[in-house]
């Protein structure tokens, strides 16, 4: 390109130069410089046109060149289908597996923020005792944003309490509704693309008068909700069945939290007198989660120092030792980082890696086959050459088949990155919440420079070898097909296939080892069972039934119709089920004081949940000691609550159940003390890989709807949960019908089975182990095929030598023999030059294995067995084949 | 149209003398282009306007095909121009180009010579 404008540069200067010299000559001559001028254009002509024909000249030519060798390529392609194919298919494998790890990974980890300068939005946080703390009390972030110069302002949201539900034009629909400053979207630098927004004077940003009672709306919830009706702005609409005004709707593509699954709606928060309080007893709901934007220039690190300091201020403001011990420190991080759990970050990272090893192997897999390639056509670009063909023009012809063959491998390769994606959806939305995943623009000019990339690392180096050959020794061979290749030449197959299997011994043994991890999963003792069981969480509009029981209402109506239903063992209700992570309610005791008993309590966390009858039914939880829930216990009689094993082992310090038996807990409602009547055994429900959590279990028949229990959960969030032997396909449609009948916003409740949830929650080491299995697999093939592919063409090219030894008396056992050794020799390097990586690979996977070690010596001898044996096995048939050579017919082939 | 028609013959015309005529002129020692122009036009008395829309893409197909060389010089005018200078192939293609030409002249002169002449024979 540079070459071209260059020359038409040239051409330019030199027609400037020719008027010059035609002006001067008539001006030499006596004419007026004025029509000299006009005189020598006239006579020069068209300059453009000039121009033109002469660098056509030169263009012309070379794409005369490009042509040529392009077809030529084709035809060469053509020819040899087999091949071909192999080439092509080899770099599919690794670039489609490279491009949709790397869409996964540009989703998830490169997400391009909507915010304008997003580097300098930052999370502020305190952290103390016990690690960060990203909401906290007003008054802090007020110090904060008085004191930090580093700032140039700094806002902060919180969710509102419960679920929210916004109501349409035609249905109620759950969003994500937050409490935010007035100051939020200045800082996040986005105004509305329609309407005001919240008004914001530079003093407190909360809600002013006036601004109560004010919405702004996500471009989803204005379409989801209202069908994009232009007259937005102005109406009432209600969140909850409280009223807002609109005063703006968000541009398209814009979240606040950053990706939110939901459509979301922010409401202006209001200043209460609380909210000047750093009491950590009633700021449940009091706290807030800062967001600020970094004046230009500054560094994030310079901001976290400034902020340590100001920090150590704050936390003297703090009477209370227990809460001062929570806030001593505070950090300051990049809002981009937060976003993405570091356990996620280094699993797609992991998996990146591997598809790149993928990648290579391909890469390497086709060096080989060119390079054996290039051996066999030696003859031809001799001849080649002899007729006069340049070197540059050899290479250039040679890496062009190169470019060819990978684009056809990267389009097919395109096609199995979507395919792969698809695949995938399931996972890739449970655990990395990524939906929809296609390759896009980018990931598609990644796919370029990775084609080219491979093109010029398979291509080039055959084609200057096969360049530089000395063209005499290539002419005088005999046939074509055993044209002589160097000793060096062997050797570096060898390496080649060498290097490939060392690699695919790597990731296998990582598959092996996250196999291991999910088989060690699947056999946690869960502690309940999970077959046969369906799960729907029901997302109800609990608003409308304020003042009612739901569970008396509409649950226990519609659960006695479900549990009529044929083929229903058992049905219950609960909050969430375990290993749900569709509501999550963690209990804390408010002790007072900062005795060491004190802090211990104040530092304990349960797991709540309230359970329907029946639900020792359905889920088979086994008790350890005491009584689960009975029909004895209602909203009249003593009020229970049933705790686990960790529960006592976290509260009483000991394993001893009476420590905890007959204890009051907490109450239930005003005067309603509960006691302890039962404990369970330990279960997992926070994640299979996760020690059983504390948990305190409530029966739902004893809670009444005015009680903080039922408000805070009972009230907001409920599964249903079914035991049937019927599959899900014919009973979800029933149970929905009866659903629909007790409530139209039940209908779209999603119902899964038990065991999906079981296996969703295995979390990343899930979709590694599937993902590992397919990168292991495609390695292993094409490491086997490079291996056939090297013996086949040495048996080939030995024919001659194999046929004098048998001549001289070798038998059959000792021809196959001699090529199992060869290959037994490189599997052997191969597989030792990869337990050298393994030694490497076993830091990064350790992370990911449960219940099985990085340097497992099951997992990494069954894995060399593997190898080695699948190895052999592609060894046999090139042996085979050099056994059956008929010594006569090959001494007489040449 | 019938302008562009003409303009096109007569380049495909002179192709072949003009690549000559070219070499010729640079035989009697390296030039730029407006030199070759004006050395062409006072050789053939006047006669020969070469067209600069032929005359560059000709010397620069000459150099492609290795006949002439070229290089920026500065001229006694202290202007840079690109000079254009003969290659021994460039001489050889002359040689052979002339004597093409030659038999072609007395070709058609012969065609062209008037009938009694023929007759004559």
């Amino acid at each position: 390109m540079k070459f071209w404008r260059r020359r038409a540069d040239d051409i330019d200067e030199e027609i400037s130069t020719h008027l010059a010299m035609a002006v001067a000559d008539r001006e030499q001559q006596g004419e007026p410089s004025e029509e000299a001028r006009r005189a020598a254009k006239r006579e020069f002509g068209n300059p453009l046109l000039v121009r033109e024909t002469t660098r056509r000249v030169w263009i012309g030519e070379w794409v005369d060149h490009l042509l040529q060798d392009l077809s030529y390529a084709w035809r060469q392609i053509r020819r040899s289908p087999g091949f071909s194919l192999t080439v092509i298919a080899t770099l599919a494998l690794g670039l489609g597996a490279t491009a949709a790890m790397f869409t996964v990974v540009e989703r998830v980890l490169l997400q391009t923020l909507f915010y304008p300068e997003p580097q300098r939005l930052v999370l502020p946080a305190e952290s103390g005792r016990r690690g960060d703390r990203e909401s906290m009390p007003l008054p802090d972030i007020e110090e904060w944003q008085q004191r930090e110069q580093s700032f140039e302002d700094i806002a902060f949201s919180n969710s509102a309490v419960g679920r929210s539900f916004l109501e349409g034009d035609a249905a109620a629909e759950q969003v994500g509704h937050y409490l935010v400053s007035t100051n939020l979207f200045s800082v996040l630098g986005v105004r509305p693309a329609m309407g005001r927004g919240f008004t914001y004077d530079g003093q407190k940003p909360f809600a002013h008068a006036g601004d109560e009672k004010t919405i702004v709306l996500s471009d989803a919830a204005w379409r989801d909700a209202f069908g994009g009706r232009k007259d937005i702005l102005g109406r009432i609409v209600r969140i909850s069945g409280q009223p807002y005004t609109v005063v703006g709707v968000m541009p398209r593509g814009f979240s606040f939290p950053w990706n939110s699954s939901r459509p979301q709606v922010w409401t202006a928060a209001h200043f209460d007198p609380s909210d000047d309080s750093r009491n950590a007893l009633n700021a449940l709901y009091k706290l807030y989660i800062p967001i600020a934007r970094l004046k230009r220039g500054v560094s994030v690190a310079k901001a976290d120092a400034e902020l340590k300091v100001i920090q150590a201020d704050v936390a003297k403001l703090y009477t209370d030792p227990y809460a001062r011990n929570l806030v001593t420190s505070a950090t300051v991080k990049p809002y981009g980082e937060s976003l993405v759990k570091p356990e996620v970050r280094k699993a797609l990272l992991a998996l990146f890696g591997a598809a790149g090893v993928l990648w290579l192997i391909a890469c390497v897999n086709v060096t080989g086959l060119l390079l054996a390639r290039a051996a066999v056509r030696q003859r031809e670009i001799a001849i080649r050459g002899a007729l006069g063909a340049s070197r540059g023009r050899i290479v250039r012809q040679l890496m062009l088949e190169g470019m060819i063959l990978s684009t056809g491998g990267s389009l097919l390769g395109l096609a199995l990155a979507v395919g792969l994606l698809k695949a995938f959806a399931h996972n890739l939305a449970t655990q990395l919440k990524v939906k929809g995943a296609m390759p896009d623009g980018r990931v598609i000019a990644v796919l370029l420079a990775l084609t080219i990339g491979s093109a010029v690392l398979s291509a080039m180096w055959p084609a200057v070898s096969s360049a530089r050959a000395a063209i005499e020794p290539a002419l005088r061979q005999g046939t074509g097909g055993q044209a002589g290749q160097s000793r060096e030449q062997h050797r570096l197959r060898a390496a080649l296939v060498v290097t490939q299997i060392a690699l695919s011994l790597m990731l296998l043994v990582s598959c092996g080892l996250l196999l291991r991890t999910i088989y060690a999963l699947r056999h946690a003792p869960l502690g309940f069972r999970t077959d046969h069981i369906l799960v729907g969480s029901m997302a109800i509009p609990s608003y409308r039934f304020a003042g009612r029981d739901l569970t008396s209402d509409l649950y226990s109506p519609m659960l006695e119709r479900v549990r009529a239903l044929p083929g229903v063992e058992a049905a219950t209700l609960m909050t969430e089920v375990p290993l749900g992570h569709t509501f999550n309610v963690t209990f804390s005791f408010s002790a007072q004081g900062n005795s060491a008993d004190a802090v211990r309590k104040r530092d304990f966390r349960a797991q709540l949940r309230v359970v329907g009858p029946d639900a020792q039914k359905v889920f088979g939880f086994k008790l350890y000691k005491g009584r689960y829930f009975n029909e004895g216990d209602t909203a009249g009689s003593q009020g229970v609550v049933v705790v686990n094993r960790a529960f006592v082992k976290e509260f009483s310090q000991s394993n001893d159940p009476d420590k905890v038996m007959g204890e009051r807990l907490m109450n239930l409602e005003k005067d309603r003390p509960a006691i302890v009547v039962g404990i369970l055994d330990d279960s997992r429900q926070v994640s299979v890989a996760e020690q059983s959590q504390p948990e305190m279990e409530f029966y739902l028949p004893q809670l009444k709807p005015d009680s903080s229990l039922y408000k805070n959960v009972e009230g907001i969030a409920m599964d249903i949960v079914v035991r049937t032997d019927r599959p899900s396909a014919s009973i979800v449609p029933e149970i929905k019908e009866l659903m629909r009948r007790a409530s139209p916003e039940l209908a779209n409740t999603e119902f899964v089975t038990m065991d999906q949830i079981v296996e969703d929650s295995y979390g990343n080491q899930q979709i590694m182990a599937r993902l590992l299995i397919v990168f292991g697999c495609a390695a292993l093939l094409l490491c086997l095929s490079g291996l056939y592919g090297l013996l086949t063409q040495l048996v080939a090219q030995r024919t001659r030598e194999i046929g004098v030894r048998m001549a001289l008396g070798a038998d059959r056992g000792r021809v196959i023999w001699m090529v199992m050794r060869q290959a037994g020799r490189m599997l052997a390097a191969g597989a030792l030059a990869g337990l050298a990586l393994v030694y490497f690979t076993g830091k990064l996977v350790s992370g990911f294995l449960y219940g099985v070690g990085a340097y497992d010596l099951w997992t990494l001898a069954a894995i060399s067995v593997l190898l080695l044996a699948s190895g052999l096995a592609a060894a046999y048939l090139p042996a085979r084949r050099a056994a059956a050579i008929d010594p006569m017919e090959a001494l007489r082939t040449e | 149209m019938a302008k562009k028609e003409s303009y096109k013959n007569r380049i495909e015309l002179l192709q072949g003398t003009l690549d000559m005529l070219i070499l010729q002129t640079l035989q009697w020692g390296p030039q730029h282009g407006y030199g070759i122009v004006q050395a062409l036009r006072t050789r053939s008395g006047e006669v020969l306007q070469v067209e600069t829309g032929s005359l560059y893409p000709a010397l620069h197909r000459l150099e492609r095909q290795g006949w002439v060389s070229s290089e920026w010089r500065q001229t006694e005018s202290n202007q840079r121009a690109r000079s254009y200078q003969i290659t021994p192939a460039g001489k050889e293609q002359l040689l052979s180009d002339h004597s093409r030409w030659q038999q072609m002249v007395e070709a058609i002169a012969a065609v062209m010579q008037v009938s009694p002449a023929g007759g004559d024979e």
